[in-house]
């Protein structure tokens, strides 16, 4: 018992000691406007699986800026989404085609601070259905252990 | 034989105590015995030093600094540790798990992330790959990276250190290796132009002191390659590609050459690979150093498929004392992966062109009050 709370204190010390950890490329409050969050779906029309961080592009038909909902029939918009380094998912054998061009996702993030860029943080990229977009991608939302015959190659 | 394998791990144990002992008692050009494997039994390279090439992954929980929980406390119990790797393993898990997909943006005025998430939250966690297990040294798990002080925190910078980086602040040059993001309102002469932006963020250097020296675990892409020859010991890190070159038996440049990364020179002593390195640049700015910054790494083999890295930093302009700390590279069968940094840095271009559109927002602003 004692144990218990002594590691639940560490736990939530060290939690409060990462954020001097939490180091990055880039600090996303520099990019990206606090008042602007977006949520957007559509579907994706490229991936940028570059470092330091990737970009997913799709034609939104539906946009929220701010609380302003627009649905967009014809075209769509385009919009970018920053991610982060595709190195980590290219280590679990995600690769930039392992989602497929056209693929519905739902993005929400923030706008960045120049409102004339169509441009975002994927603070959370996922499928239709939530499910995020690089974890059990296959359809399944299996947990990767090989029964699935569509799941990427490791 | 089990007497034999007993006895033999218990003057391992008796060394690594002792070793432990003396921690403290160094100053960066003094030498530590290292704890590697029986010097016969290790790979060595066709010059008779020991054979530290190939392919690591440092990636841990270990933090450089030990939270002020754990006090003077170095190695965590094996009931600590299994619950703390499994509560990280827990959050990684509930990251990974469905969002609602008829969810609404999330707040005004951001999310309350703190840390590079900014207050917007940053990207999903599948991006992250910061180790699942905390460092085993001498068989226990450690609280933190820094060994020497025995709080395992990096000593509190010296008077005129403290001015010297807050003089840093006020002109907003901001050549730090990573960014804190001071933020628009806070420092906005920080974003005039790209030499004011980080190390990090120009992908001049990888942030974090990933590619070092000192070399330290960050989030993600903590591969590091050795490659050894006779006299040249090269440590490439995935990491925006920084390739650090040492010179074996090598001296020192002029001191009026500088460099990211200072200079390296290398030596073997016994077993083990010491690596002394000088004439960084004033732009380096480890943890509020200067360009005083020397490092003396220590790479020695614990066993075929282990490094044991251990690094001492100094700065008389920075800290009263020089500080140390240690971790282990394990190998790994990764690949690594290209890091072309630059062709694809779209963030500083967003940066500066919000912060364009706050100057014009703020000269209207002004013009209207006219």
């Amino acid at each position: 018992m004692r144990t218990t709370r002594f590691v639940l204190a560490l736990s939530v010390a060290i939690a409060l000691s990462s954020g001097g950890s939490m180091l990055a490329h880039h600090a996303f409050g520099g990019e990206f406007d606090a008042n602007r969050p977006v949520l957007l779906r559509g579907a994706v029309t490229k991936v940028e699986w570059v470092n330091p961080h990737a970009w997913i592009h799709l034609t939104a038909k539906e946009v929220t800026i701010a609380g302003e909902k627009k649905t967009l029939s014809g075209e769509g918009e385009d919009w970018a989404v920053e991610g982060g380094t595709p190195n980590t998912l290219l280590r679990r054998g995600i690769t930039r085609d392992t989602v497929k061009i056209g693929t519905e996702i739902v993005v929400d993030g923030y706008q960045t601070r120049d409102h004339t860029l169509t441009r975002a943080n994927g603070r959370n990229i996922t499928f239709t259905d939530g499910r995020k977009l690089f974890m059990g991608s296959s359809g399944t939302g299996a947990p990767k252990d090989g029964a699935d015959p569509t799941e990427p190659p490791r | 034989m089990r007497t034999h394998q007993l006895t033999s791990a218990l003057v391992l144990a008796v060394i690594a105590s002792w070793s432990a002992s003396i921690i403290g008692q160094g100053s960066a050009g003094q030498s530590v015995r290292p704890r590697a494997a029986a010097s016969t039994t290790i790979a060595r390279t066709p010059d008779g030093q020991p054979d530290l090439q190939g392919l690591y992954d440092v990636a841990t929980l270990t933090p450089l600094e030990r939270p002020a929980a754990f006090g003077n406390t170095l190695s965590l119990t094996d009931e600590q540790a299994r619950k703390l790797e499994q509560a990280v393993a827990d959050r990684k898990e509930r990251l990974a798990l469905p969002s609602d997909g008829n969810r609404a943006a999330p707040p005004v005025g951001g999310d309350g992330s703190t840390g590079a998430a900014g207050n917007v939250g940053g990207y999903n966690n599948f991006w992250i790959d910061n180790g699942t297990q905390y460092v085993t040294v001498d068989g226990q798990k450690r609280t933190s990276i820094i060994v020497d002080p025995a709080n395992g925190r990096v000593p509190a910078l010296l008077p005129e250190a403290t001015k010297r980086n807050a003089a840093r602040l006020l002109q907003t040059t901001s050549d730090e290796q990573e960014s804190s993001d001071p933020g628009l309102e806070r420092a906005a002469n920080a974003y005039d132009d790209p030499e004011r932006r980080p190390l990090g963020e120009r992908c001049l250097l990888g942030f974090g002191s990933t590619s070092g020296p000192p070399a330290l675990p960050v989030l993600y892409n903590n591969l590091h390659q050795i490659v050894q020859t006779r006299n040249t010991v090269m440590i490439i890190n995935e990491m925006n590609h920084d390739v650090r070159v040492v010179r074996i038996g090598g001296q020192h440049l002029a001191p009026t050459v500088r460099k990211w990364m200072g200079d390296s020179i290398g030596r073997w002593e016994g077993d083990t690979l010491v690596i002394d390195t000088t004439n960084f640049t004033d732009k380096t700015r480890f943890r509020g150093s200067s360009e005083n910054l020397h490092v003396v790494e220590r790479i020695s083999r614990i066993d075929d498929k282990t490094l044991l890295y251990r690094f001492t930093v100094e700065d008389p302009t920075t800290w009263a004392t020089p500080w140390t700390g240690e971790y282990t590279w394990p190998v790994t069968d990764e690949q690594m992966f290209e890091y072309a940094c630059h062709e694809a840095n779209y963030a500083l271009g967003n940066i500066l062109r919000g912060a364009r559109q706050r100057d014009r927002e703020s000269a209207a602003k002004r013009s209207e009050n006219r």
